[in-house]
């Protein structure tokens, strides 16, 4: 395994850049997720990496090896494609020997670590079958097997869950990540999906429009978001847009004022309020000054969603779902309820950064 | 190329309410292809059977002789011999030199696709006749090609290209060459790339990737293709009389001899025959062998 | 990703991607030098093609329009082919149309068929039509053979094939839900063939009626035998020709005949994509 540092990558597709002067490390046996929106430039960076794309200027490096003018089959990554990309003319046997076969490993060695990577993956029993006679999880495990057989230097994943359908992909979540750290893989993963880059990665990079938006622990970039559009994309958030009125006051546009408690120098420039729906608790009935008719309730099984109208601004609401005799659990539409939340829940962040 | 898997679509909610009827509409298309092609067909093998006599023309007849001579003759042996050669070895040729130009188009995205596709299969479109006459312009004593070759003194004497079985391999690959690219393009495209990104990663070369992903893939569209050039070969006419010349003989110029210059009717008849026995049983036996390597799929 | 693929196209020019690109190029020279030379040598003022020419002119295709052979000839195959598309296309419609939605026994049998014109060999089929022909004119003392009819008639079935082809595919494409939604907006069959599946068959009947008339316009093995003194079509006229020898007249001739199927092809792009139909 080795480290990757990205330096001044930059892609440029025409007019239009796809990738803006990235800069990147990730440490040997880290995990590292690209998360954004599609078009973020967050695919034409692993692809850069692995060498199907060359960039306009920047390096890419691995341990201290500049590879950049280095083509594809000479990085010796190995890579999850979103499709899998699995050769259907191959028995997944063959598939997952096929990197061995193109290093020259042949025989009896390229047939005990063929075995070995898809005992690793838990499919020895289906050695002979084709992809196409597979499921789709087990598709995604050849792939798995078939990228780690060779001892990449880098273990990239492009969407590799995207395919898999709700539950499975939960399960193969944990499942990756365990594999990824059992085995010490420095891994460049490529996803959407907020839930999956929160759950497996040791840090995310949230992207957009070809720039990085900003870098940290899941924890970090969901507590701490340094914009509303990170605030937004690493979870669900009432973004409520508007300007600081005085030390501890915001006023909203819709005329809505209110109570925070953040040093002065952290929101300059900083005109949206931004909150997380479970960080706000609800009670019936109109008391404080936030309250208002409830407009909607949604049962989501362990959660409730409700969506408080005060003023001219809706809050979404996330709570637990009250028990039966609880008086919240009789709340329908339209009744009164009031909100109310720790002062140091909010967070007054920049539109954009 | 059947329409077999039509049948699931009919199900659902019935539009139109009289699907028994629906049988009448294929009625004038069956009668015209049955009168006009399987009849005369029929009619054909009939009259090769029949004998054939300087004076009278045609004897009711019923027997293979003319099958028996067409084979024995020294004559018709080399045309069917020339035919099937040249056949065979335009085919490989094409195959090879469509390769790389189908991989291209099959890659191509964006607009500029569709006039490529357009311009492939424009000089299908403009008929052999003027593109044989075209190639008559570059291989003359006078053509292009001698006056380029005699201007910088490769040559002090013009070539004889003209009337050359080189010329007509030229002219046969010239026309079928479009029918080989667009139809293994169509697999190529099929053919996702991310399986060319997934090999480069696992450390294949180009030509490796091209060798043990590329090439096994798009086999349907090369199995296809080489059938249906194969036939076009098979059949050349034009080409065969324009650029190989009077002493060159093909079997579609010989049975139009046949008729036309013999009025031989029962061994012109015995020769259509054998053409199209020999390119039906070559297709057949072409599909047969690849469905059966790739039965698979 | 268009530009991508331009960008990378542009800035790895590894050895073995100019070897295939070399190698592209020398296939498209070989399909577009015959079409190219015939254009050019229809400019050269020289009756006799030699390179470089001394001058250029138009004078040919004055001559070309004087020649009643190539005249004649132009005006036979565009009626024949008129002709042929305008029987053919209907009735292969209305086959294909059947193929796709109705059901009878033997379907594949007659699918298999009407697609049999294309797998006969032009020559071979123009034979057994020739007599054919000749025995009916025998039988019938009437004209068949280099009579207008004869051709088309010959021409008709190799029509069949191509729309029965094309109009399959393009039903079979054909989404059954907006059908279905007409009907359920109170639409009789009636209505909603002519409102709903006809229009959207449109663009596979467009590419019927322009392959049908290309193939009858440039056909000359299936029509060779067919034609006679006086109904002569225009590929035929041009081989007779050019047995004797290549000019610039007949270039010329080629050149009109390259434009009037250029201009073809690029008319009905505009209605359907050639690219997706082919």
């Amino acid at each position: 395994m080795a480290s990757l540092s990205i330096d001044n990558l930059t892609k440029r597709f025409g007019a239009s850049l796809a990738v803006d002067g990235l800069n990147l490390a990730v440490q040997e046996g880290e995990l590292v997720a690209l998360l954004g929106p599609s078009g973020c430039g967050k695919t034409t960076t692993l692809r850069m990496v692995a060498g199907f794309l060359p960039p306009t200027s920047g390096r890419v490096l691995f341990d201290s090896e500049d590879v950049t003018n280095l083509p594809a089959h000479k990085r010796a990554t190995g890579m999850v494609f979103q499709s899998y990309a699995l050769f259907p003319h191959m028995t997944a046997a063959q598939n997952v020997g096929f990197g061995l076969e193109m290093r020259g490993v042949g025989g009896a060695e390229r047939q005990a670590k063929v075995e070995e990577a898809l005992k690793l993956v838990r499919l020895s029993h289906l050695a002979g079958r084709l992809p196409r006679e597979l499921s789709g999880g087990q598709q995604q495990r050849v792939a798995l097997a078939r990228a780690l057989v060779i001892n990449p230097k880098l273990f990239l994943l492009d969407e590799p869950l995207s395919n898999l359908d709700a539950k499975l992909r939960a399960e193969v979540r944990i499942e990756i990540r365990a594999l990824q750290q059992r085995l010490g893989l420095t891994t460049l993963l490529v996803t959407h999906d907020r839930e999956e880059a929160l759950t497996m990665a040791d840090r995310l990079v949230v992207m957009e429009g070809g720039r990085v938006r900003q870098v940290g622990s899941p924890r970090e970039l969901y507590d701490e978001p340094q914009d509303a559009f990170v605030a937004d994309f690493v979870g669900r958030c009432n973004i409520l847009l508007g300007r600081r009125e005085n030390e501890i006051q915001f006023r909203t546009a819709g005329g809505l004022v209110l109570t925070v408690d953040i040093a002065p120098n952290e929101s300059k420039n900083a005109n949206a309020f931004a909150l997380r729906p479970e960080r706000i608790s609800i009670r019936p009935g109109a008391e404080g000054d936030l309250h208002g008719p409830l407009q909607a309730v949604t049962y989501l099984g362990p959660q409730t969603e409700y969506h408080v109208r005060v003023g001219d601004e809706v809050f979404v609401v996330v709570q637990q779902t009250p028990g039966a005799d609880e008086p919240l659990a009789s709340v329908r539409p339209q009744d009164q309820v009031s909100l109310r939340w720790d002062r140091k829940a909010p967070r007054l962040v920049p539109q954009t950064s | 190329m059947t329409f077999a898997d039509t049948h699931r679509d009919t199900k659902g909610a019935n539009v139109k309410s009289a699907p028994s009827g629906m049988a009448l509409l294929v009625l004038p298309a069956c009668l015209l292809v049955l009168g006009l092609l399987i009849g005369p067909m029929l009619l054909m093998f009939r009259i090769s059977l029949n004998r054939f006599s300087p004076t009278q023309l045609m004897i009711e007849a019923f027997s293979f002789e003319n099958y028996a001579r067409a084979a024995a003759d020294p004559y018709y042996q080399e045309v069917i011999l020339t035919t099937l050669g040249m056949a065979l070895l335009c085919t490989a040729l094409t195959l090879i030199i469509a390769f790389p130009a189908a991989y291209w188009v099959g890659r191509l995205q964006s607009s500029w696709k569709s006039l490529v596709v357009i311009a492939t299969l424009f000089p299908l479109v403009v008929g052999n006749v003027v593109r044989s006459a075209g190639w008559m312009a570059l291989f003359t004593r006078d053509g292009l090609i001698n006056a380029v070759l005699l201007k910088v003194h490769v040559i002090s004497e013009p070539l004889t290209l003209m009337y050359t079985p080189k010329a007509v391999v030229f002219g046969i690959i010239a026309v079928v060459l479009p029918y080989m690219i667009l139809t293994i393009a169509s697999v190529i495209e099929s053919i996702p790339r991310d399986l060319e990104d997934a090999a480069a990663n696992l450390g294949a070369s180009a030509l490796q990737t091209f060798w043990r992903v590329i090439l096994p893939l798009s086999a349907p569209g090369v199995a296809a293709g080489s059938i249906l050039v194969f036939v076009l070969c098979m059949n050349t006419y034009a080409t065969a009389v324009l650029l190989g010349g009077p002493r060159f003989k093909m079997m579609a110029p010989a049975i139009f001899d046949q008729f036309v210059r013999g009025n031989n009717w029962p061994m012109g008849a015995a020769l259509a025959f054998m053409l199209l026995a020999l390119t039906m049983s070559f297709t057949i036996v072409g599909s047969i062998a690849f469905a059966r390597r790739y039965r698979v799929r | 990703m268009p530009a991508s693929l331009l960008a990378n196209w542009m800035e790895r020019p590894s050895s073995g991607r100019i070897l295939m690109r070399i190698l592209v190029l020398i296939a498209y020279l070989i399909i577009f030098a015959p079409v190219s030379m015939i254009v050019a040598t229809s400019f050269f003022s020289q009756e006799i093609v030699s390179f470089p020419p001394p001058a250029l002119t138009w004078h040919w295709y004055a001559n070309a329009w004087d020649k009643p052979e190539f005249l004649r000839g132009l005006i036979t195959s565009l009626q024949v082919a008129l002709l042929a598309a305008a029987v053919g296309v209907p009735i292969g419609t209305a086959a294909a149309l059947a193929i796709v939605r109705g059901e009878f026994p033997g379907k594949q049998v007659i699918s298999a068929l009407l697609l049999a014109p294309l797998a006969v060999p032009g020559v071979v089929a123009g034979s057994g039509l020739y007599m054919f022909y000749v025995l009916a004119e025998n039988a019938l003392d009437r004209d068949i053979k280099a009579t207008t009819e004869g051709l088309v008639a010959a021409h008709v079935m190799l029509t069949i094939p191509w729309t029965v082809r094309l109009v399959v595919a393009s039903l079979q494409g054909l989404d059954r839900a907006a059908e279905e939604a007409a009907a359920n907006l109170g639409a009789g069959p009636l209505t909603v063939f002519r409102r709903i599946t006809l229009p959207m068959m449109r663009p596979g009947i467009v590419a019927a009626a322009m392959f049908s008339f290309i193939q009858s316009f440039e056909n000359l093995d299936l029509s060779l035998l067919l034609v006679g003194p006086g109904r002569i079509t225009l590929p035929v006229a041009m081989l007779n020709y050019l047995e004797f020898r290549i000019d610039p007249t007949l270039a010329a001739v080629a050149t009109v005949q390259i434009v009037i199927v250029g201009v073809l092809m690029v008319v009905t792009d505009r209605f359907v994509k050639l690219s997706r139909v082919v």
